[in-house]
């Protein structure tokens, strides 16, 4: 299974006329990688190529234009690739095949039909919280702190983060948030609260560290108690 | 990462409650700034119940939500804070757990 982290990108360069038995090589290709079950592939045509032969292939002379450059692509992991280059080696006997180290950043399948009546998994143990308190007109890079962080805590893969606006409070700078019928005040005390392992947490509370300007951090143990849909 | 110990304390009350005229909650953050308590937090809370057993939520033209107040300090200095917020308290709960804290200051103008 293709999950988050590093993996293989293999790319493959044939002529769209390329045969292979009875039918085109790309279709074969194409086949074969989704008999194997790979994560996912695709196909796209080129505009103009050439390869080892040196002869330009463009669809502005008609001649050349029913030999366009496939190009073929698929990511996988390093085991799943080992397992199939033998195959695809023998398969193109005419082309190119790379393969490059690459890192998956989202794997992303929206669920096709969650069960309802699917009974929920319950995750207990010792946890940590993290509690962040900053200004809500606080800024990182021109947007408002609290939401890059809980985008930063997003792409780290931090099981959640909860937001809270104060009514008032004081903290570093000494000066007071609150907010009054005739003031509104848009710099109310914010609080962040997440919860995970140990791990996650000090790898989350390392990095929000590097965003703050002016905060207070704070990290205590916690029994956790997870119900969650797998 | 650079922690130094500390504790946590969160006071429960209610925001009808009152100290010598004025909201309570108010009256505890003055006093945690009088004290020179690093800082204070004040939440509502959309519905809870407390003591009385009476359910605690906004009502029109009259509000009596819950109020957390979080406060995050040295040890000493919750020590020494904790049995004057008592004192304010008619009821309400006092919370109070160990926790590791980092401050990040990077303002020039402000004290470590």
């Amino acid at each position: 299974m293709l999950t988050k982290g590093p993996a293989k990108k293999v790319t493959i360069f044939i002529n769209e006329d390329a045969p292979h038995r009875m039918t085109s090589l790309h279709d074969a290709l194409m086949t074969f990688l989704l008999h194997k079950n790979v994560a996912g592939a695709t196909a796209t045509r080129a505009f103009s190529g050439f390869g080892s032969h040196h002869a330009l292939h463009t669809p502005r002379m008609e001649a050349t234009a029913e030999h366009l450059p496939i190009r073929i692509e698929f990511i996988e992991t390093a085991e799943r690739v080992d397992e199939l280059l033998p195959t695809l080696y023998e398969m193109v006997t005419d082309g190119l095949i790379e393969v490059q180290d690459t890192v998956v950043i989202k794997l992303a399948r929206p669920s096709t039909q969650p069960d309802p009546k699917l009974p929920h998994q319950r995750k207990a143990g010792p946890a940590k919280m993290l509690r962040i308190f900053l200004g809500e007109a606080d800024k990182f890079e021109d947007e408002a702190l609290y939401d890059a962080i809980v985008k930063k805590l997003r792409l780290m893969d931090i099981a959640g983060a909860t937001v809270y606006r104060g009514i008032l409070g004081y903290g570093a700078k000494g000066h007071q948030h609150k907010q009054s019928f005739l003031h509104v005040s848009r710099d109310l005390p914010i609080m962040l609260s997440v919860i995970d392992t140990p791990e996650k947490i000090r790898a989350a509370a390392e990095v929000i560290e590097g965003m703050l300007e002016d905060g207070l951090l704070v990290i205590s143990d916690v029994e956790m108690i997870r119900l969650v849909r797998s | 990462m650079r922690t130094q110990p500390g504790k946590i304390l969160r006071v429960h009350v209610s925001e009808s409650d009152r100290y010598q005229g004025q909201p309570l909650f108010e009256a505890i953050v003055a006093r945690c700034r009088e004290l020179k308590i690093a800082g204070a937090t004040v939440f509502r809370a959309l519905e809870g119940y407390g003591e009385s057993a009476e359910l605690h939520r906004a009502h029109l033209g009259r509000h009596d939500q819950p109020i957390v107040i979080v406060i995050v300090d040295s040890p000493e200095n919750l020590d020494r804070l904790v049995p004057k917020i008592e004192e304010m308290l008619d009821t309400g709960v006092l919370a109070i757990s160990e926790v590791e804290m980092i401050r990040v200051v990077t303002d020039p103008r402000v004290s470590a």
